[in-house]
């Protein structure tokens, strides 16, 4: 949030744009010119381009004003949580302007922080809605970063609530023989199928390899860990010693 | 008035915290206090994750004291110190509807209708 001079107007982002519309910093005038409602910041500039700055963050609520006992025109209303600087002229202006100043915008007294008060005073006054939303959607684009509470239960990055519910974690993540051969797809039987040939060609005749064997049941199943006694040759277990 | 944000973030932030009573709340008449020690008192419109309110028609007492009326006010959730429950609002029951609503939203499309979604998987999903 700053008062800037000679900046040009923001070219993207801009939701909304007013132009003939007078802005009243702190009660003082500063004349006519374009409001932009952009989403990075708020931004009013007069016809010589000079003009402000506002940062969403910066700003603690804004309003629609169409009760003219408060102030003589319908205008939006903001507030901003900080003292607009360029501090030393602003401050230096202030204190010349608090001598003769009836307006009742004393800060002075106020525990609660600085404040800036700013009015928009559009020409067209039905612009006042439209103004109105666009700084609403745009303050909801810059959420408070100091927040905590809504950071406990989430943390950084959006994900997908839907996928989260519905997806993998339920499901174990690795597969019992009968439930992994029937989510194979063909592909996936085919090298199965190309594996099992190659491993028991490989490894001697005798050993039932767990998950090979695809033709028995579920009762016939064994761990393969256990060398069929039935088919044992002599001499087999001489090269034991061997590192396979 | 109640409906519920589109955005997957706000949903999962709003179920997680009680800001889903305050969305709850729209519709009503309340009064958000500020931490400035202003007040404002006015139908709620809308009250996002951040707990950002907009109200309308609202009879706003800035930290000084000194009333006005409002058309249409946004607050910033940072400033917001107390939003007064209306005494005729009951809690619970405005939570668990609040929560059915953004279930329905989430699951819109889904396989999942109706009251599935609360059910323990069954072997259709495996």
């Amino acid at each position: 949030m700053v008062l800037l001079k000679n900046v040009p107007p923001p070219t993207e982002g801009v939701r909304h744009q007013q132009a003939e519309t007078a802005a009243v910093l702190d009660g003082r005038a500063l004349g006519s010119g374009t409001l932009y409602v952009a989403e990075t910041r708020l931004s009013w500039f007069d016809g010589s381009g000079m003009g402000f700055c506002l940062e969403y963050p910066s700003i603690s609520l804004h309003a629609i004003s169409r009760d003219l006992s408060a102030y003589p025109q319908e205008h939006l209303y903001v507030m901003v949580n900080a003292k607009l600087g360029d501090e030393a002229e602003m401050e230096a202006e202030k204190k010349e302007e608090d001598d003769d100043d009836d307006d009742d915008e004393d800060n002075s007294e106020d525990d609660s922080g600085p404040i800036t008060e700013i009015r928009f005073v559009p020409t067209d006054k039905a612009a006042l809605e439209p103004m109105f939303n666009a700084m609403c959607e745009c303050q909801a684009l810059h959420p408070d970063p100091e927040d905590d509470d809504s950071d406990d239960d989430f943390e950084g990055e959006e994900y997908d609530v839907e996928e989260a519910e519905q997806g993998h974690g339920d499901v174990p993540t690795f597969y019992t023989y009968e439930e992994g051969l029937s989510q194979l797809t063909v592909e996936g039987r085919a090298t199965l199928d190309r594996l099992e040939g190659m491993l028991s060609a490989s490894a001697t005749q005798q050993y039932h390899m767990a998950g090979v064997r695809t033709d028995s049941t579920a009762a016939d199943f064994d761990d393969g860990m256990e060398v069929d006694p039935g088919s044992t040759v002599a001499g087999q277990f001489e090269d034991a010693d061997v590192d396979h | 008035m109640m409906e519920v944000t589109h955005s997957i973030r706000e949903r999962t932030i709003a179920e997680n915290s009680l800001v889903i009573l305050l969305q709850g709340l729209q519709g009503h008449v309340t009064t958000v206090e500020l931490r400035d020690e202003s007040s404002a008192r006015g139908r709620l419109v809308n009250v996002d994750a951040f707990m950002n309110v907009r109200l309308e028609e609202v009879d706003y007492c800035d930290r000084r004291g000194r009333p006005s009326k409002v058309a249409e006010l946004f607050i910033t959730g940072r400033n917001v110190r107390y939003v007064h429950i209306p005494d005729h609002v009951d809690i619970m029951d405005t939570i668990q509807t609040q929560l059915q609503k953004i279930h329905r939203v989430r699951n819109f499309g889904s396989s999942h209708r109706g009251r599935k979604e609360y059910s323990k998987k069954t072997a259709s999903t495996l």
